[in-house]
């Protein structure tokens, strides 16, 4: 028996049960067992030498992953098994079952040796991948050729992907999503992977295939900058419609009191005025198929007044109204695609109004292609103008081809080939991880381009379509599975000149929702300092923001009012009537009286 | 020459030029692609300074002691040409503490004595001898000390137990060999020059001047008050704006060394370094409002009650607070005449 120090300890899920003395042979057994079906496949066993234990794990939540056995430098996997199983005589499940493939959690892969293919298999391999590109995880794998693009590319196209408009649901017209986007034409892409058929998003695919040529135009492409063929949006690339539901409650109050829809009468409180109400029917709510612009209502609603009043109870009570409409959000516009009653679980009325407006791809919308390579239009042209090639095929979309050299995205350009093979040919393409070698794939997209008389590069003969003359470079120009984001100009312009401000600052609001201006900032104020622009700053920080007139007592240096019944102005401290009216900023003025809210009495001193 | 003057005023600052915003902007503006952004170079472990936006911050909040300390030693004579003479320098400066050198320390409070074993490894490091140790341990605490091979034994005059404690704190923290605060020394050779320096990783630069061999007129530390200890405000405000320069070299940011000038004339105008927040520059502006805007709001403006202050409206936070035209750039041209008063002149 191993003395103390030397005990190697059996935790299981992380509790001591015991100790072994030879924890190879312990755990090789166990292994055994686990193979031959006699214990759990979801048993995990590991020893860690390092810490001279054996760490048994067979509680939930362990991350585990398939690896295919290998004895004697043999994978258990043969040849003739892969032959039953494209006979489909036998199964996933009957590998597992039969010790072919066993799980590893993160623990057991410690004592694993994994090879990549049976060629690199070693005396000290235990395993082999069931393929080399599960070596990345589903989402790296749903894209294609990832293995030829920069890692920091995959976590943005990660991103992209969520924000990707397509087919989300297919019961989308029943359906009353706060916020929905639905590509009109979604296209499944020509370059695809196993793992992305798998997940069966060809069934409701996010994108479109574009015919994408590498070029710049007239610079209107610049950084990150995409120009779109005209016609192209015409026929309806990137159309999507954007659904937007309103809901409104009638809600109960304490002491009985209920919301109604209704078109709310002229004596309610915050009537906003007929024209706002003209497009609701008899039951307060605005008809489907109605068009509505900003400021129109979707939903008449009155409500009791905010604040009790005294005489409760009196006839009075019902003519006391509040008008709390939902109104079309300012910059908002569309028609009126369903609505609906309903009933909350407390027994209120609930009406939900889907505004729908199609969203026409215009300058300042997004795109992206499945490499983290994303793009906003700058320019809609008209096809006439686009470049062409000799045989009068006119690319979708064009991306500067100074995109791709800085961000290592070599999979944009291997995805072009592909998806031009694919079109000419008239399959879809395999871009599975390591499937292939670039160099093999690059090779097979080429023999099928030239099959079909083009360049084996994927390159073409442009001739700009303002002046008809061919480019003196051949431009690479292929097919590219684009995604539309929903970032839209539409959902984000905004622009104000004057406007509302706050009530306790007097400063401009901020924000869409409040029709606000954009800051003027600490660091721009810096900036206009460091100018040494005097006046333009002060437009800015008092003209244009919360300059306001006050009176300044002459004697004391106090702040007055002026009495609008006596017609004088007051100093309150020290009675007199002598004032300057000096411009000051209105925080200024909150300024002092919170100095005076601790007791300390400022004074202006005027220089008159 | 009068070319040379016409190009020389072309380049002066202008009246009312608002230059600390400037120096602000030219130095911040780079900062920002500073952060996370550092390289190193393989070397000796003392010799790894601070470097970056760290290194940089430390010196404009004028930090009392850098956190990594470095001096650079040049040598007179036949020293600077000689590695062996090099090393005797070398070995003058380096500090040596009693810690290093102890392996074990032994307290025995009914005799009143403290046994301490000493490493040799250590000792034979750094050239000394067990007897060396004691004569100096001796001297340094007025204690009796015996030495057997690698064993010293202090004999205490007390049996008080809290006395026996204190001492053996002592002698762990005390300096046996070289200069207090002048840390490890190594000596290092320039492979342009050719001429060979020490580098320590201390700013006692008082005591290393003192030195044999050491050429008093090159010794520079990257310790800015130790240089304002030693050799007064301008020389102070030189080592500030060299370092940061330094600091910002490194990084390969270029800024024009005025602006870093502007800063440390800004910090040392007083007399004194000054770090330029809270405690410095912000702090001590003359004007209520201006210190109130900064950080510490109540404070500031509760004390200038106390002490009935007037802000007399010559800054620019206050201005613009107020909502009045700064006295800066074209705000800070003023009518010389009122309109009214012109029909009073008369024309000559």
């Amino acid at each position: 028996m191993a003395n103390e120090e030397e005990r190697c300890y059996v935790y299981l899920n992380g509790r001591i049960i015991g100790y072994v003395d030879k924890p190879e042979e312990y755990v090789k057994e166990i292994r055994e067992a686990r193979r031959k079906g006699q214990l759990s496949g979801e048993i995990n066993i590991a020893h860690i030498k390092s810490l001279n234990s054996v760490n048994i794990n067979t509680d939930k939540g362990r991350i585990r992953k398939p690896y295919i056995i290998v004895d004697n430098k043999k994978s258990r996997l043969t040849a003739d098994l892969v032959e039953k199983l494209k006979r489909k005589e036998i199964d996933y499940n009957y590998l597992l079952r039969n010790g072919i493939i066993e799980y590893l959690d993160a623990e057991e892969e410690e004592n694993a040796l994994v090879a990549f293919e049976p060629e690199d298999i070693t005396d000290n391999t235990t395993h082999m991948e069931v393929d080399v590109a599960a070596i990345f995880g589903f989402t790296i794998n749903t894209s294609p050729f990832p293995e030829h693009n920069n890692i920091a590319r995959h976590a943005m196209l990660a991103n992209f992907t969520k924000q990707a408009e397509g087919l989300y649901s297919s019961n989308f017209n029943l359906r009353f999503d706060s916020r929905g986007y639905l590509l009109f034409y979604p296209q499944k892409p020509i370059a695809t992977t196993v793992a992305y058929d798998r997940i069966n998003i060809t069934h409701h695919p996010s994108g479109q295939n574009l015919v994408v040529a590498l070029s710049t135009y007239y610079g209107y492409n610049m950084a990150d900058a995409i120009v779109v063929n005209k016609a192209a949006v015409q026929r309806g690339m990137g159309r999507s419609v954007f659904y937007k539901t309103y809901v409104d409650e009638e809600r109960r109050y304490p002491g009985g009191q209920k919301d109604k829809f209704k078109i709310p009468p002229a004596t309610a409180e915050g009537y906003m005025g007929e024209h706002v109400y003209s497009k609701l029917g008899d039951d307060g709510t605005i008809e489907p198929e109605m068009h509505a612009e900003e400021g129109d209502a979707l939903i008449g609603k009155v409500a009791p007044p905010r604040f009790l009043e005294e005489n409760i109870g009196a006839g009075g009570l019902e003519e006391k109204m509040r008008d709390d409409s939902s109104v079309l959000k300012t910059g908002e516009s569309g028609d009126i695609d369903s609505v609906v009653f309903t009933e909350s679980t407390g027994a209120t009325k609930i009406v939900k109004v889907r505004v729908r407006s199609l969203r026409v791809p215009e300058k300042g919308d997004k795109f992206a292609s499945r490499h983290g390579q994303k793009g906003v239009i700058a320019m809609v042209v008209p096809e006439e103008d686009m470049p062409f090639t000799s045989e009068g095929i006119v690319p979708d979309l064009l991306l500067n081809p100074h995109s791709i050299p800085t961000r290592l995205t070599f999979g944009h350009l291997l995805e072009e080939l592909a998806g031009k093979a694919g079109a000419v040919v008239g399959k879809t393409i395999d871009g599975t991880a390591f499937a292939e070698k670039g160099s093999t794939r690059m090779e097979e997209y080429a023999r099928m381009l030239e099959t079909h008389g083009f360049d084996r590069n994927g390159e073409e003969t442009l001739y700009d379509g303002i002046t008809g003359m061919p480019f003196k470079a051949k431009i690479f120009t292929g097919v590219v599975y684009y995604n539309r984001l929903y970032h839209m100009v539409s959902n984000k312009i905004q622009v104000r000149s004057r406007g509302k401000v706050q009530i306790l600052t007097h400063q401009p609001t901020e924000g869409k929702a409040r029709q606000g201006a954009l800051r003027f900032g600490e660091m721009e104020r810096d900036a206009l300092i460091g100018y040494g622009a005097s006046l333009l700053l002060k437009e800015r920080l008092l003209d244009q923001s919360d300059k306001s007139s006050v009176l300044i007592c002459k004697e004391c240096g106090d702040i007055g009012y002026y009495d609008r019944i006596k017609r004088t102005a007051v100093c309150p401290v020290c009675g007199n009537n002598s004032f300057a009216e000096v411009e000051i900023s209105y925080a200024f003025k909150i300024l002092l009286d919170e100095i005076k809210s601790l007791h300390i009495m400022p004074r202006i001193k005027l220089n008159v | 020459m009068a070319k040379t003057q016409t190009k020389e005023n072309n380049y002066a600052v202008e009246y009312s030029e608002p230059v600390g915003i400037i120096a602000a902007q030219s130095v911040g503006e780079p900062g920002t692609q500073m952060i996370l952004r550092s390289f190193h170079f393989a070397g000796i472990e003392s010799a790894i300074a601070t470097s970056g936006l760290p290194r940089i911050v430390e010196l404009v909040d004028a930090k009392k002691k850098p956190t990594t300390p470095l001096s650079t030693i040049y040598l007179e004579g036949p020293a600077s040409k000689d590695i062996e003479l090099a090393e005797k320098v070398a070995k003058k400066i380096n500090e040596v503490r009693m810690g290093t050198l102890i392996r074990r320390v032994v307290e025995n409070f009914s005799k009143g004595t403290i046994r301490i074993l000493l490493s040799k490894q250590e000792l034979e490091s750094e050239g000394l001898t067990p007897g060396q140790v004691a004569d100096k341990l001796g001297k340094l605490l007025k204690v009796d000390t015996s030495v057997e091979k690698h064993a010293i034994t202090v004999k205490m005059h007390t049996k008080n137990l809290k006395e026996i404690r204190q001492t053996m704190v002592k002698i762990t923290k005390s300096v046996i060999n070289g200069i207090e605060g002048a840390g490890k020394a190594v000596v290092q050779t320039n492979p342009k020059t050719g001429e060979i320096y020490i580098v320590s990783a201390g700013s006692n630069i008082e005591g290393i001047i003192t030195v044999d061999g050491v050429d008093k007129s090159r010794v520079y530390t990257n310790d800015v008050f130790a240089v304002y200890r030693q050799f007064g405000v301008e020389a102070a405000r030189n080592a500030l704006a060299r370092e940061l320069k330094a600091t910002l070299d490194e990084q390969k940011i270029s800024v024009d060394i005025r602006h870093l000038l502007l800063i440390a004339d800004a910090m040392t105008s007083t007399g004194t370094i000054k770090g330029v927040g809270r405690h410095g520059l912000s702090g001590e502006k003359s004007s209520v409002f201006a210190r109130a805007a900064y950080e510490e709001t109540v404070k500031h403006l509760i004390n200038a009650a106390s002490f009935g202050e007037t802000d007399h409206m010559r800054g620019v936070t206050e201005n613009i607070l107020v909502g009045k035209q700064i006295p800066i750039g074209t705000g800070s041209v003023k009518l010389a005449i009122k309109k009214e008063d012109m029909s009073k002149i008369k024309p000559k």
